[in-house]
């Protein structure tokens, strides 16, 4: 390999590109099927050049089926390793600011570091994919996965929701923000959030960077990850610390190795409920944490009702083919959709003959009974639509 | 001339008038068949030779003829080179080897071509043999590929007169009886070669496991054999599942076969009686599982699944999910085994399979089949064959006589490999033609023929994201730069022929790129 700054790797949909100063710009591909795709990857390499204010360079391809956007990435992230104050211009990104009550029954987590995971991520139907930079992404590669979800996000069209997983603030987060920024994510989970402070220091500096990059303001929304002690106990506060904030996620591994217990539904109950009604106070909801066990559908099931029964609105998946199992555990069923359906029109039914006291089927139906139907045929029909509908 | 899909045809291929592709059923052929060779036997008739040497010369194979080979235990077989370097040893010279089908096992066939012990191919090429014929100017002759039941017809009907049939046979007794169900390795049923046992001049049985008569089931019968000989070796059955079965652990293709699978459910052909043919690709063999669960969950008893055997599709005649399976290939041990003790795994020759000059083929009795493509393109028609590069690197398998034969032909596919686009505008070559094919399910969507309106409503009302073709086209043209297109010369490389016999496309040598 040339002397030169290398990023990528020769894992499959991966490539690298490696960056030298040079007199004029050359450009070297290796690929396979070269004569169908070497032109294609010399004219984006090309046209990305322009975008860039550097000195000519020289740039070795090495592609292994690499997508567009990993290879703009790898070249922008060898490009400012070898000339560390280059600029790219970058453009707009075409994606719409989230609705706040949008049904999030998954948040399904992507190594934002390896383009082979990454590839088709966006068609598994999840309602919020977490690109993450944290603990999936080796501290080595912590810089090139942010360029390389940037890029993600520039180039990839969503049909859901799609957030980035930082890290925290102080530990490479702030850097995080201000790269991913730029790609226009729907919003940032903030992990191991323990204060009110830790979400109204993110949301400063998401605020000065929307500002600064034609981001609307407000666009970019908040999901705090509660997986400490001290998270727990101030999950109220950390609920209410800004409007951005739509929804906090359970981490359960870190939770219980923080506390020191073994993770059980009995030693998570705390948590989980606390979480819950932290969540429901401050009119947000509530995520539960990821299922490890990827060959255990049933366990999956289990847990996903577990978490339902307890108040929450979703959860975590760490592969596409918990998604199904998810989905259908955080969906109304067609039965508890008619109930609610004869819920509002009995209540409905009385308040035009002027009846104070509503029954149905032998029991009472006081205000709770009828909000929580109504907001039961509400999330159904955003469920049903997308949840795009006004 | 063009033929009926617009392709360019030439009105001579080699030595051959060409009748092009007129429709997927647009020709009924009549008259008679050829007729085969007359053979006699006498009581005291001995056929056992000591050594594969002492059965070439026997056949009187020489300079020039046609000799044929099954090809069912793929990347694993032994007989191709062994038959192939005798010829080579004795200076026989222009062979055309007529294999049911190429691996790169047999990479050493290049090394006869650049020789001349070979100079003719008739059959699928996969892999290294392809890529080396695709440079032009390796045959005397245009290779031709053909469909398993366009080969069988093609046999019948004289188009291929085969001078010596060597069959690799798992279990054979000193008559000739022979099968590849039993035996120390055996490969799956062999009657790919039944045809040419029965027509070829000679007919020669090369066995590792000789057995005392009779030998069963006589998948080849004594009557067409007139040489069995012993080696040591005809194939390794551990490689018979080469490139084929794995269960994919690909969140992409996990999806495609969730998306076929519901897409057969909501397809109105899923109820009692139901029909399909599960292949041995990653995302067939999850469709199978997953529609073998589905089944269960409805209640329904299919009637027959058809192989490739798998153990996926053993599986659900274990489970009581259908009621037959018919098989003219094995894809891994537990189907072989399937076969030898279910006596609903029943055994079918490619001729009952799908022979197109036939009163009756088991591929038409499909509800649906889920199969691959290299391409597809916005007119559906599909590329078996060639790569977006042209190279021809593949055979065309069952998937003419399934694709035309199935009621619902559904093609699987991602919609990228590595970086290159598998929608495309026109498909580099045609396999089989998008009259054919009735839905195309990628992970970004179920595209159905603009001819099956029901099907998509059906789909739609199930709430599955039925989408236009060009649309998830468009979406993925969208992640990579478009890839360069091939420009063909003049000089055609391989026919394809449609299961009739006619051309439904050419394999044009590539020139260069735009």
């Amino acid at each position: 390999m040339a002397a030169g700054a290398v990023t990528g790797s020769d894992a499959k949909g991966d490539c690298f590109v490696i960056v030298a100063s040079s007199d004029a710009i050359t450009i070297d591909i290796t690929t396979k099927a070269a004569s169908l795709v070497a032109p294609g990857i010399r004219k984006l390499i090309e046209s990305e050049l322009e975008l860039y204010d550097s000195p000519p360079v020289s740039v070795r391809i090495e592609d292994y089926g690499a997508l567009d956007y990993v290879l703009k990435a790898r070249l922008e992230t060898s490009l400012r390793t070898a000339l560390p104050r280059v600029k790219r211009t970058s453009r707009s990104v075409d994606r719409k600011e989230t609705r706040c009550d949008r049904p999030r029954r998954s948040r399904l987590y992507a190594p934002g570091s390896n383009p082979r995971l990454l590839v088709g991520i966006e068609v598994h139907g999840a309602d919020c994919v977490l690109l993450d930079l944290e603990d999936s992404v080796p501290v080595s590669e912590k810089a090139s996965a942010r360029i390389l979800v940037k890029h993600l996000l520039s180039d990839i069209a969503f049909p859901e929701e799609v957030w980035v997983r930082i890290n925290p603030l102080d530990s490479g987060g702030e850097e995080d923000v201000r790269e991913v920024l730029r790609g226009w994510p729907h919003g940032l989970c903030l992990p191991k959030t323990e204060t009110a402070d830790d979400v109204v220091r993110l949301a400063d500096l998401i605020s000065t960077i929307e500002a600064d990059s034609g981001l609307p303001e407000g666009f970019v929304k908040i999901m705090p990850i509660i997986e400490t002690a001290k998270g727990v106990l101030h999950c109220a506060e950390i609920a209410s610390a800004d409007s951005r904030v739509v929804m906090t996620a359970f981490g359960a591994e870190d939770y219980t190795r923080d506390v020191g217990a073994q993770r059980s539904r009995r030693s998570l109950l705390f948590a989980r409920s606390m979480l819950v009604a932290a969540c429901a106070a401050a009119g947000i909801q509530a995520s539960d944490t990821v299922y490890a066990d990827l060959g255990d559908m049933e366990g999956l099931g289990k847990e996903c009702a577990l978490a339902r029964e307890l108040g929450f609105d979703g959860k975590g998946a760490i592969n596409p083919r918990q998604l199904a199992v998810i989905h259908s555990a955080f969906s109304p069923s067609e039965e508890e959709m008619a109930y609610a359906l004869r819920v509002v029109e009995a209540a409905e039914d009385a308040e035009k003959s002027g009846v104070g006291a509503v029954a149905l089927e032998g029991k009472m139906i006081d205000r709770p009974v009828l909000e929580r139907a109504q907001r039961l045929i509400r999330y159904g029909k955003r469920l049903a639509g997308g949840g795009d509908d006004a | 001339m063009k033929n009926a899909l617009g392709r360019e045809i030439p009105e001579r291929i080699g030595s051959r008038v060409v009748e092009p592709y007129k429709g997927a059923f647009a020709v009924r052929n009549e008259g008679r068949k050829a007729a085969r060779y007359q053979k006699s036997s006498w009581p005291a008739d001995d056929k056992v030779l000591p050594s594969l040497d002492a059965a070439i010369d026997a056949t009187g194979l020489s300079d020039g003829m046609t000799i044929s080979f099954h090809h069912t235990f793929r990347d694993g077989d032994r007989v191709v080179n062994q038959v192939l370097a005798a010829c080579a040893k004795r200076g026989i010279k222009k062979l055309r080897l007529f294999s049911t089908a190429l691996f790169p096992t047999h990479a050493e066939v290049i090394d006869h071509i650049k020789s001349g012990v070979v100079s003719r191919i008739e059959g699928s090429m996969n892999g290294p043999i392809g890529h080396f014929v695709s440079q032009g100017g390796k045959l005397s002759e245009p290779a031709v590929l053909r469909s398993h039941g366009g080969r069988w017809r093609a046999i019948e009907a004289g188009d291929v007169e085969i001078d010596v049939a060597f069959i690799a046979a798992p279990y054979a007794d000193p008559y000739g009886n022979a099968t590849g169900i039993r035996g120390a390795t055996p490969c799956g049923p062999i009657s790919y070669s039944a045809v040419d046992a029965q027509y070829a001049r000679k007919t020669v049985v090369v066995t590792n496991d000789l057995a005392p008569f009779p030998v069963y089931p006589m998948e080849i019968q004594q009557g067409w054999v007139d040489v069995v000989v012993e080696v040591d070796e005809i194939g390794d059955p551990e490689n018979i599942a080469s490139g084929t079965l794995r269960l994919t652990k690909s969140p992409t293709r996990l999806l495609i076969a969730q998306l076929t699978t519901d897409a057969v459910v909501h397809s109105g052909y899923f109820k009692d009686e139901f029909s399909f043919q599960g292949g041995a690709g990653g995302i067939s063999l999850a469709v199978t599982k997953l529609l073998g669960d589905e089944m269960e969950k409805a209640g329904i008893v299919g009637s027959f699944g058809m192989g490739g055997g798998t153990r996926m599709l053993v599986d659900l005649l274990h489970r009581g999910l259908v009621r037959t399976i018919l098989d003219g290939q094995a894809f891994d041990l537990d189907a072989i085994r399937s076969i030898r003790e279910d006596d609903a795994h029943v055994m079918i020759d490619p001729g009952m399979y799908a022979n197109f000059d036939s009163a009756g083929c088991s591929t038409y009795k499909l509800d649906t089949a889920f199969l691959g493509a290299t391409e597809v393109d916005l007119d559906f028609n599909v590329n078996v064959n060639t790569h977006s590069d042209g190279l021809l690197l593949h055979g065309i398998g069952g998937h003419q006589d399934v694709a035309s034969g199935a009621s619902m032909t559904m093609i699987t596919i991602p919609t990228l490999r590595g970086r290159i686009p598998v929608i495309v505008d026109s498909v580099t070559t045609v396999t089989s033609p998008g009259e054919v094919i009735d839905v195309i399910v990628t992970e970004r969507g179920i595209a159905v023929n603009p001819k099956r309106e029901d099907l998509s409503e059906r789909f739609r009302s199930a709430g599955l994201p039925v989408r236009e073709l060009a649309d998830i086209k468009a979406e993925v043209d969208r992640l990579v730069q478009p890839v360069a297109k091939p420009i063909v010369g003049d000089e055609i490389i391989a026919a394809i022929e449609w299961r009739d016999g006619t051309i439904i496309d050419v394999v044009r040598k590539v020139e260069g790129f735009e």
